[in-house]
């Protein structure tokens, strides 16, 4: 098993925020901020140096929760300061992005990081949809033609055009070329029946989060039989999956700490802006519905012990089938960066080395 | 109004003969004008398309007589409230022109049941200290109020008893440029709202536009681009656009909803 660190820049606000998302701008503490990103660089060299293999960072607008808008910003500064380690961008969000940009941005993090990249391309959450005026409607299209004109931007030597449906260029040629070819290791992010098609159909891996073991598990079983009906199998590295983990010296103590986190939508909206979404966006896994927001948290799926957590890292590796662990050790948007540092230095110690092998 | 089918139309309402154009079906719009009067614009007509638009003459201006009764804000209000209701109006969506903001605003707090959303056109129910009302010559006048005068044709002159009329009842009614009986009111007032101030208003500062979303618990904000005070005569297509999709979806109309299909 491959683990890897999902890094949100952990903006510790001097007073309680306003719950409501967009969150206000006047509410930004700019020394707050500037701390979080100092700290970030801290904590990811230990996290380096506890032998994890990625660290991975997310596009989010809008929110201290996690306070990476531009995550090609954030990876290009994470590459630039840490050596090993490689970089996870899950992702960008593709539908409200220039495909073509992305493309040349995303080789270019690609050489300058010495092939340290890892791709994941996404249609994002819902509430994203807001921040560039995107139309849910349109979202599913205009994510997957992004995907497929970044991987032939990628990889077509010639300079060509693009004739899309969401999407047109008359001439592209991207310079630089990824370093890693013919393409960085890239995975198309979702549990949806369309995106675990795209990523068979290109041949890209999968990535999955959040939901318990069995849900992801069929989204992940959906995938490798596409594959499988185009030709190819996945490595297990292929399928990562995002989870949070509440870890604890003991299981009681993993408990305890899951309990003192509160249970609130990471991204809440004004409640007709909700429902309207309910309406307008349609979301599913492996093609059985599900609602586009959430109600409460999202579910943490590893708790407990090292030992619990061990055994529970064997299952996932079973129903799931995940080669790559993308974790969160303390939920994004809560908790003071020590208690993290404490978790980090647990897992480091006492679960990393016993997963390795599983 | 060019091109457009407003017909002219008298209600009798507390006391007064209210004169209004009226044109297009579908939901009501009320709207209620500026401190130069009635000034119908582009926007009004493209609103007719969608929405039975009402555009009242307040007492005291436009061709209306001198208006000495009317002593404040809440009492103007409270008149185009009853002329709405003579005219058979149960709910309506109401906007207000920058004098006329204010106006709405207050009729919003006195029949919030009735307004199912406002629209506030470059609103002067907030101003900045020493705002003043546009004057002079026709052509100071557009400098002022728009951000491209040289696109419009040449402004009619006011006959100067209406400018003279207008201004005394305007003088009376504005209020101070930061009205705490307003502004201590609007964190009660849940109505849908939707500010709109042009990048370039030279009358109110666009920043006005933020004071309206800290005190109002429903209320948004957006600035048109490249539009002066009078926004639905600099950009009125783009004003409509987002004032129709406001009036019809609220705070969803944040959702967009426009296709970017090039080909199928």
């Amino acid at each position: 098993m491959k683990v890897s660190f999902f890094e949100t820049a952990r903006y510790r606000p001097a007073r309680a925020l306003p719950p409501e998302w967009p969150v206000p701008s006047e509410a930004y503490d700019r020394e707050a901020g500037a701390e979080a990103y100092r700290r970030m660089i801290e904590r990811l060299q230990y996290v380096e140096e506890l032998g994890f293999d990625w660290v991975s960072v997310s596009e989010h607008h809008y929110s201290p929760r996690i306070l990476t808008p531009a995550p090609i910003v954030t990876a290009a500064y994470i590459a630039a300061r840490l050596k090993k380690i490689k970089i996870a961008l899950l992702g960008p969000i593709v539908p409200q992005s220039n495909p073509v940009r992305l493309a040349e941005e995303l080789a270019m993090l690609d050489t300058l990081a010495e092939g340290r990249l890892v791709v994941g391309l996404l249609r994002g959450t819902t509430n994203e949809y807001l921040t560039y005026d995107l139309n849910p409607a349109e979202a599913r299209a205009r994510t997957d033609e992004g995907i497929e004109l970044i991987l032939k931007a990628w990889t077509e030597p010639q300079p060509f055009g693009w004739q899309g449906r969401h999407f047109r260029y008359r001439t592209i040629s991207i310079w630089p070329r990824p370093l890693q070819q013919p393409h960085p290791p890239t995975y198309a992010l979702g549990v949806s029946r369309e995106s675990c098609e795209l990523a068979a159909r290109n041949h890209v891996g999968c990535g999955v989060s959040y939901a318990p073991f069995e849900a992801v598990g069929k989204a992940t079983r959906y995938y490798r039989e596409q594959c499988e009906r185009h030709g190819w199998r996945p490595e297990p590295e292929q399928i990562v999956y995002r989870a949070n983990m509440a870890l604890g010296e003991t299981d009681a103590d993993a408990h305890a700490l899951l309990e003192r986190q509160p249970n609130r939508a990471p991204f809440s909206m004004r409640q007709g802006v909700s429902d309207a979404f309910m309406r307008l966006d349609a979301r599913n896994i492996a093609g059985e519905a599900r609602a586009p927001i959430r109600a409460g948290a999202l579910p943490t799926t590893f708790i407990g012990g090292p030992d619990t957590i061990v055994e529970q890292v064997r299952r996932c590796r079973e129903e799931v089938g995940a080669g790559v662990l993308d974790l969160s050790l303390i939920p994004p948007g809560w908790g003071d960066p020590d208690l993290l540092m404490r978790s980090l230095e647990l897992f480091g110690t006492k679960v990393l080395p016993r997963i390795r092998e599983i | 109004m060019s091109g457009s089918a407003f017909r002219e139309g008298h209600v009798e309402a507390d006391g007064f003969r209210i004169r209004y154009l009226e044109a297009g079906e579908g939901p009501p719009l009320v709207h209620l004008h500026g401190a130069g009067g009635p000034r119908p614009n582009p926007a009004h007509a493209l609103l007719s398309r969608r929405f039975r638009t009402i555009l009242f003459e307040m007492p005291g201006f436009g061709q209306s007589p001198e208006n000495t009764r009317t002593e404040t804000m809440p009492e103007l209000a409270s008149t185009m409230a009853q002329a709405t209701a003579k005219l058979g109006l149960a709910t309506f969506n109401l906007m207000g022109t920058s004098f006329g903001g204010k106006t709405a605003l207050w009729l919003a707090l006195q029949a919030p049941e009735r307004v199912l959303a406002l629209v506030l056109e470059a609103p002067a129910a907030i101003r900045q200290e020493g705002a003043q009302s546009p004057s002079g010559s026709p052509e100071e006048m557009a400098r002022r109020l728009y951000a491209h005068p040289e696109r419009l044709g040449a402004m009619p002159p006011v006959d100067p008893a209406v400018r003279a009329k207008q201004a005394a009842l305007v003088q009376r009614l504005r209020g101070p440029d930061r009205d705490r009986d307003l502004e201590d009111r609007l964190e009660e007032l849940a109505t849908p709202t939707l500010v709109v101030f042009g990048t370039a208003d030279a009358v109110i500062a666009p920043a006005m536009g933020r004071v309206y979303k800290q005190l109002m618990p429903n209320c948004h904000l957006v600035f048109v681009y490249d539009s002066g005070h009078g926004i639905g005569t600099d950009r009125p297509e783009a004003f409509v656009e987002v004032v129709g999709d406001f009036l019809d979806r609220h705070e969803a109309f944040v959702i967009s909803q426009t296709p970017t299909v090039i080909h199928p």
